[in-house]
């Protein structure tokens, strides 16, 4: 065996050459030959009943495939959770940019000026924009209600505690929409055989999703779909479900013209036309005893959905569930729902509620603190969930989880007590203020409670002629490493060297469906069936008396060519069990949440400006738990890019609603960091192990978005004594936010003369 | 040209692109990258915007680092071009490269490209540039997934490499 | 891409005669378009006004800069990139220099040429209120001959100027007066990088016997057009900068300001970040009177600010072994204060590679020693750095032998398991408590380890910092 390990080594990424000269193929790189362009006519208000289409003078009709409702064979929706989401709207339209009919011409630049010529004649519906609006139910926009989910956590007696409570603390807390801004547009290319089927390529997260819905909609068996996936150039949720619906315009076009189609957007469709980042409120209302400690609260956590079901009811389930932070409650009753907008709907976006939620809970800390005259840091302290005691959903802590140490080496590493000071003496003179925040907070990896075993994922290891192995996930590579730790993991459960092992592309007709990528679940749990599945190569060798219990990598190797010599390919499979121990209650939504929480405590120094307003982070400390680091480069690489886009989100990234449309859908007005605004990103890690986990790891991907916002903002409050409680914060906000408030003592940028 | 029919007709444009001259049918107002991307099959130069605020389609013009969505091929007549595909010598890796491989600089590749030449515009006005003279010289380059740090420090790498050497 | 190229002509002709020909035989057909950096994205939009085009794109008679005595002529055709490696404009004209740094990118700066911003007359464009305050005067081209006119006047109105149809901007001309002037500069935009601004500002003064002897200040993104703000500059002439002065700026200013809601800001913060700026401007200026008066650490910093580059390198070695350190600090000056002095320590610090500190580490000596190990570099090591680590070290040195072998002992185990010596900011630290901390670093994992003694030695060196600030 190979004694030297693989996993926790920063080996090279697996398609690391490919990317960096670049060969890499991503969707738009292929092209096919006889291939049509296909573009999308969308909808221009937000809400109707379409009336009439005309098709404009001006164009050479004839040239173009159209396709409309009508022309869809099977179901005309997208399947994912519920069915209420059109592939194309047929009479009614329920957001700006849905999509009514398709087209495709063998110039792509024929199609815009084509897209232009259409027009519809609509009778327009009241829409309505806002949370408020739809809990007020002036207009009915879904259901009967404009409510598509709720959930309700109770623990404890949360009615008898108020009386008892020292304090009650409320608070409202917001979070606006965030466009994920994946460099590579969304695209697909889609053939259609009738005897093959559907074939789709694309850059997508999630396969099987696709495949899923092309089988509805084409009302084709699961042997006459196959989706493939190409190079992804970034994801983050905003290609979880959306790319079911460019693959089934792509699909519909290569059905009517018997042709392949190639849909690529620009920018500025992309990001008014695809999933962002629900909006969210949070109220607050805290029992709280005279010494700091909570007694108990009740939490209210709303989400903006938009037009169409689509996953927010997963995403609620994942914001309700982390509402309460890494914090014991005795008590707590958690309302959530999640509501209809007339907006395009709102999907994945790394975090998945949990950014939302946990916002509010550490805002709302701070705010706790102030009123019982704790500090940040102390009111933290007292409320720190220890092992033994349970979360909010009553699961037990079973992990020997150390939050106060975890906060303390925060400190220490942000050297947070001499900053405070010295800051404390800077603030009082000169027009730039600074301050110190902290926010601490849990993030559960795979899928919530009963997720796991419904998805049921299965994964292979191949044997292969030449002696190396190969890996067979559904599982995706968008950056995040997908490739490179799984086939470490591989590696190490064989003792073979990481050039030995190999990974499929995610081939719907090669793969097996290991569950989609998303939900920090990869690494943790496909990882484990990845190792049992090697495992089981290993077991396959030694019961054919081709292999010894030990042995060197070139001794499996030799025993893998014979082995396939003599009977061919072989694969192991392995099939996702749920742990024994592990209860969730789907009806009461009590129990065991995920089976392993990763746990992290982010500091964030801001310094403001009062010429300009402006807020810039000058230092940043991420330090996390996550059970065991099994590619360190990679994961460093994983949280400084999570820091950077939640600070994205914290500061910079405001969407600009007109009517349910977003108007700065272009890249020189949404506005993300770029290589000058950031500060350096400090990385450490903390390995408790994980049972559940390969090789202990636990999932990293998303817990890096839910810190840097609450910390910024309590940063900023720390800074200039005024309290925000929305992201993102603008500098026009700060300076709203200072006008407006009555603190008399504080100077302006030019109060004096220096 | 007085013939709006022949004025409108695609051009004879000729240029050199990653050491070798080449020549292209195209229309004038076609946009470098695309002429890159279809006609010559360099598909390594990337669209992220097309509007020249994301650097996915930086390539270098006669040494000069530009964003080539904003570019009209006609512009390009008698320049030499070098793309992502120039950089490496067959097998053997441009130091840049070698160096995003080693420090984790490329997550999900589609900035990598642009990415590598704006940092190889930078050292060639550079020996040694300085964290602050990096950021700023790959300022208009856009990232997504890394968040720059091991970006800066596969350049920083890859500047002291070259000293070195 | 919602333009069909195949639509579109596009003219070269290759010189000044002919391009301006051409526009004369057909008035307002032809846009005329240079790098394209803003034609381009209108035309990728779909959006271009007219589908014919004329490059003046690397024309040599516009690509050039006139040195002359009183004044340089720019050519329109100079890109950001000329701008910044022009050394009259660098030196003599220093608010053009810096907005060619704000414009764009690096690739953008490289195509975006000054005539191409003139003409396509955005208030918020990073260089025109620069143009303005150095009173530049434009020549336009045309059939017809030169003409010349203020840049003042250009602009009548958004997005409209005095071109006529068939003219261009041939020049820029800037006049060579403005040497002795103290200048400022600021963009507000949504980050640091590729921003359109939400308010500029490029401001030049000068003062004489206390009072202002001259003054021009001019804003981007706060009317429809770049604006100069005469009444404000009315307001100031001839005054002594104090509190007073300033409200009245900010006054004059906030009449003369027309600023608006858009995509990007809000008339309201525009207003009041504009009244903040020029407030900063006197501000400044009359620091600049000021600044010389002072004393102690602001003259240590001052005398390091202007010290040659291998003397100054020298200077602040002490603090910090990294090479790499002391030239990202070198490179940051001039830093005027501590607070500026110690935030860029610790910025340079954190971007360092792992090899950067691993060089700072091995100056100090070992914990309990008073010499560092002569195997390792001497470079980084200096009689200074000596001294101080000896001040840091002291209780350990005055500790008790059983402690201190146990640190020794701790020390070499350290040095086993992470391949360095163990280096903590002992400044205040009992002996003991440093045996403490040492083992439970050891049971760190190396990346984990590293990232402490980095911290560590942040600390140090900002300890240090506050020493040499002391002269």
């Amino acid at each position: 065996m190979n004694s030297e390990h693989i996993v926790g080594k920063s080996v090279p990424r697996k398609e690391g050459r490919d990317k960096v000269t670049g060969r890499s193929q991503y969707v738009d790189d292929m092209v096919l030959p006889n291939m049509l362009f296909g573009a999308t006519v969308r909808s221009q208000i937000p809400r109707g009943r379409i009336r009439t289409i005309r098709f404009g003078p001006g164009i050479d009709w004839d040239e173009f495939v159209i396709v409309s409702a009508k022309d869809i064979p099977g179901k005309n929706c997208i399947a994912l959770i519920g069915d209420d989401q059109p592939c194309l709207a047929n009479e009614f339209v329920n957001h700006p940019e849905e999509p009514i009919l398709l087209m495709a011409h063998p110039d792509r630049h024929l199609l815009p000026k084509a897209v232009g010529a259409v027009s519809i004649d609509y009778e327009p519906l009241p829409a309505i924009f806002t949370i408020e609006e739809s809990e007020r139910r002036d207009g009915i926009v879904w259901g009967e209600d404009n409510i598509f989910k709720t959930y309700l956590i109770e623990k404890g007696d949360v009615d008898g505690i108020w009386e008892k409570a020292h304090h009650i603390v409320e608070g409202e807390y917001s979070t606006g929409a965030q466009e994920q801004l994946y460099i590579e547009n969304n695209g697909m290319i889609a053939t259609f055989d009738a005897a093959e089927g559907i074939t789709v390529w694309g850059s997508l997260q999630c396969p099987y999703y696709i495949h899923k819905a092309l089988m509805a909609l084409c009302d084709l068996p699961a042997e006459k779909v196959r989706v493939v996936q190409m190079e992804t150039g970034g994801a983050f949720g905003g290609k979880e479900e959306y790319p079911s619906m460019i693959a089934a315009h792509a699909a519909l076009l290569a059905i009517k013209s018997g042709r392949p189609v190639k849909i690529i957007y620009d920018r500025m469709e992309d990001m008014a036309a695809t999933t962002k980042r629900h909006p969210s409120r949070t109220r607050h209302r805290t029992a709280v005893s005279r010494d700091g400690k909570i007694l108990g609260g009740e939490i209210d956590f709303t989400i903006d959905g938009g037009a169409y079901a689509t996953l927010s009811s997963v995403v609620l389930s994942r914001g309700a569930i982390h509402a309460g932070g890494p914090y014991y409650w005795p008590s707590v009753r958690i309302r959530a729902k999640a509501v209809a907008t007339n907006a395009p709907p709102h999907g994945a976006f790394r975090g998945f509620g949990a950014p939302q939620s946990l916002f509010a809970m550490e805002r709302h800390m701070d705010r706790v603190a102030r009123e019982v005259g704790l500090s940040p840091l102390e009111i933290r302290r007292r409320n720190f969930l220890k092992p033994g005691q349970t979360t909010t959903t009553e699961q037990v802590v079973r992990e020997p989880i150390n939050l106060e140490k975890l906060l303390d080496r925060a400190l220490e590493v942000s050297d947070y007590h001499s900053k405070k000071q010295r800051f404390e003496k800077e603030n009082r003179c000169g027009g730039k203020k600074k301050g110190m925040g902290v926010a601490a907070f849990l993030h559960g990896a795979g899928f919530t409670g009963s997720g796991e075993r419904y998805l049921s994922s299965v994964v292979g290891v191949e044997g292969c002629a030449d002696g190396s192995v190969r890996v067979l996930v559904s599982s995706t590579e968008f950056g995040q490493g997908t490739k490179t730790v799984l086939s470490q993991i591989a590696a190490e459960a064989l003792g073979l060297a990481y050039e030995n092992v190999s990974i499929a592309q995610p081939d719907t007709l090669e793969v097996p469906n290991s569950g989609p990528t998303v939900a920090s679940r990869t690494v943790m749990v496909v990882g484990k069936l990845v190792q049992s599945a090697a495992l089981g190569i290993r077991q396959t060798l030694i019961s054919s008396n081709l292999l010894r219990e030990t042995y060197t990598a070139g001794e499996f190797r030799a025993a893998c060519q014979n082995y396939v010599a003599a009977y061919g390919q072989f694969r192991s499979w392995s099939r996702y069990e749920a742990p024994a121990d592990i209860f969730w209650d789907d009806q009461k939504y009590r129990g065991e949440a995920y089976a392993a929480f990763a746990w992290a405590v982010y500091i964030a120094e801001v310094t403001v400006d009062l010429t300009t307003y402006s807020v810039s982070v000058n230092d940043f400390v991420a330090l996390q738990e996550v059970g065991k680091v099994l590619h360190p480069l990679l994961a460093r690489g994983q949280i400084i890019g999570g820091v950077a886009q939640a600070i994205g989100l914290s500061l910079y990234e405001k969407v600009v609603w007109q009517n349910g449309r977003m108007q700065n859908c272009q890249m020189t007005n949404y506005i993300m960091p770029t290589s000058r605004d950031l500060p350096p990103i400090r990385v450490f890690f903390e390995e408790l192990g994980n049972v559940y986990g390969a090789y202990g790891a636990k999932g990293i991907g998303e817990l890096p978005m839910d810190g840097p916002a609450p910390a910024i903002l309590n940063a900023v409050e720390d800074a200039l004594g005024v309290p925000f409680d929305f992201v993102p914060l603008l500098p026009e906000d700060i300076m709203d936010g200072i006008t407006a408030s009555s603190q008399a003592s504080f100077v302006g940028a030019a109060g004096g003369v220096r | 040209m007085t013939d709006s029919r022949q004025s409108r007709a695609r051009a004879e444009i000729s240029f050199v692109v990653n050491g070798q001259a080449r020549t292209v049918h195209a229309y004038p107002m076609e946009r470098l990258i695309d002429v890159l991307r279809q006609q010559l099959e360099l598909t390594g130069t990337k669209e992220g915007c097309g509007e020249g605020e994301c650097g996915s389609c930086s390539v270098l013009i006669d040494g000069v680092l530009v964003n080539s969505c904003l570019v009209p091929v006609l512009q390009v007549q008698g320049s030499s071009v070098v793309t992502i595909e120039g950089l490496a010598a067959g097998e053997k890796l441009h130091v840049l490269q070698q160096a995003f491989l080693e420090c984790g600089g490329a997550q999900c590749g589609i900035c990598t490209p642009g990415m590598i030449l704006a940092a190889c515009h930078l050292l060639e006005g550079r020996l040694e540039p300085t964290t602050e003279e990096i950021r700023e010289g790959l300022s208009g380059n856009l990232c997504r997934c890394t968040g720059y740090r091991q970006i800066l420090e596969a350049v920083a790498e890859a500047a002291r490499r070259r000293t070195a050497a | 891409m919602r333009s069909n190229p195949s639509e579109y002509e596009m003219a070269a002709p290759g010189s000044l005669h002919a391009t301006v020909s051409l526009l004369a035989r057909e008035p307002g057909v032809w846009i005329p378009i240079a790098g394209g950096t803003d034609l381009m994205v209108q035309y990728a939009a779909g959006k271009l006004p007219s589908r014919k085009l004329v490059s003046i794109w690397n024309l040599p008679e516009l690509r050039r800069v006139e040195v002359a005595a009183r004044e340089i002529r720019i050519g329109a055709g100079c890109t950001y990139t000329d701008l910044r490696a022009n050394q009259v404009v660098g030196g003599e004209f220093p608010l053009l220099h810096i907005a060619a740094r704000w414009t764009g990118s690096v690739a953008n700066q490289n195509r975006g040429t000054i005539g191409g911003n003139i003409v396509n007359a955005s208030p918020a464009a990073d260089s025109l209120p620069a143009l303005l305050v150095y009173d530049a005067e434009l020549i336009l081209v045309s059939v017809r001959g030169e003409r010349r006119l203020p840049y003042a006047s250009f602009h009548t109105g958004y997005k409209k100027t005095l071109l006529a149809a068939d003219e261009l901007v041939r020049a820029v001309c800037l006049p060579r007066r403005f040497a002795g002037h103290f200048s400022h500069a600021r963009k507000v935009g949504a980050r640091n990088a590729q921003a359109i601004s939400k308010v500029c500002i490029a401001a030049l003064g000068r003062l004489a016997d206390g009072v202002v002897d001259d003054v021009c200040i001019a804003l981007g993104s706060v009317a429809p057009v770049p604006l100069r703000l005469t009444e404000t500059e009315r307001t100031v002439r001839g005054k002594v900068i104090d509190s007073d002065l300033l409200l009245l700026a900010k006054k004059a200013a906030a009449t003369e300001i027309r600023p608006i809601d858009d995509i990007r800001s809000t008339a309201r913060y525009r207003s009041a970040v504009a009244g903040n700026l020029v407030a900063e401007f006197l501000n400044r200026l009359n620091s600049e009177r000021i600044g010389t008066e002072r004393g102690g650490a602001k003259e240590v910093l001052a005398k390091w600010n202007c010290l040659p580059l291998e003397k100054a390198m020298e200077s602040i070695l002490p603090c910090c072994g990294s090479q790499a350190w002391v030239r990202g600090m070198v490179a940051r000056r001039p830093l005027s204060n501590e607070s500026a002095l110690l935030a860029a320590s610790n910025e340079t610090w954190h971007n360092l590679t792992p090899a950067d500190w691993m060089e700072a580490f091995r100056s100090h000596p070992r914990i309990g020693e008073s010499r560092p190990d002569d195997s390792l570099s001497t470079q980084s090591r200096t009689v200074q750095s000596v001294e101080w680590s000896a001040q840091e070290q002291r209780t350990v040195a005055d500790s008790e032998a059983a402690v201190k072998i146990a640190l020794a002992e701790a020390n070499r185990e350290y040095e086993r398991r992470f391949n360095r010596i163990f280096i903590v900011c002992a400044t205040g630290k009992s002996a003991p408590e440093i045996l403490d901390i040492l083992q439970q670093r050891l049971r760190n994992d190396t990346e984990t380890e590293l990232q402490e003694t980095a911290e560590q030695q942040r600390q140090i060196t900002e300890i240090r910092l506050r020493k040499w600030l002391q002269g």
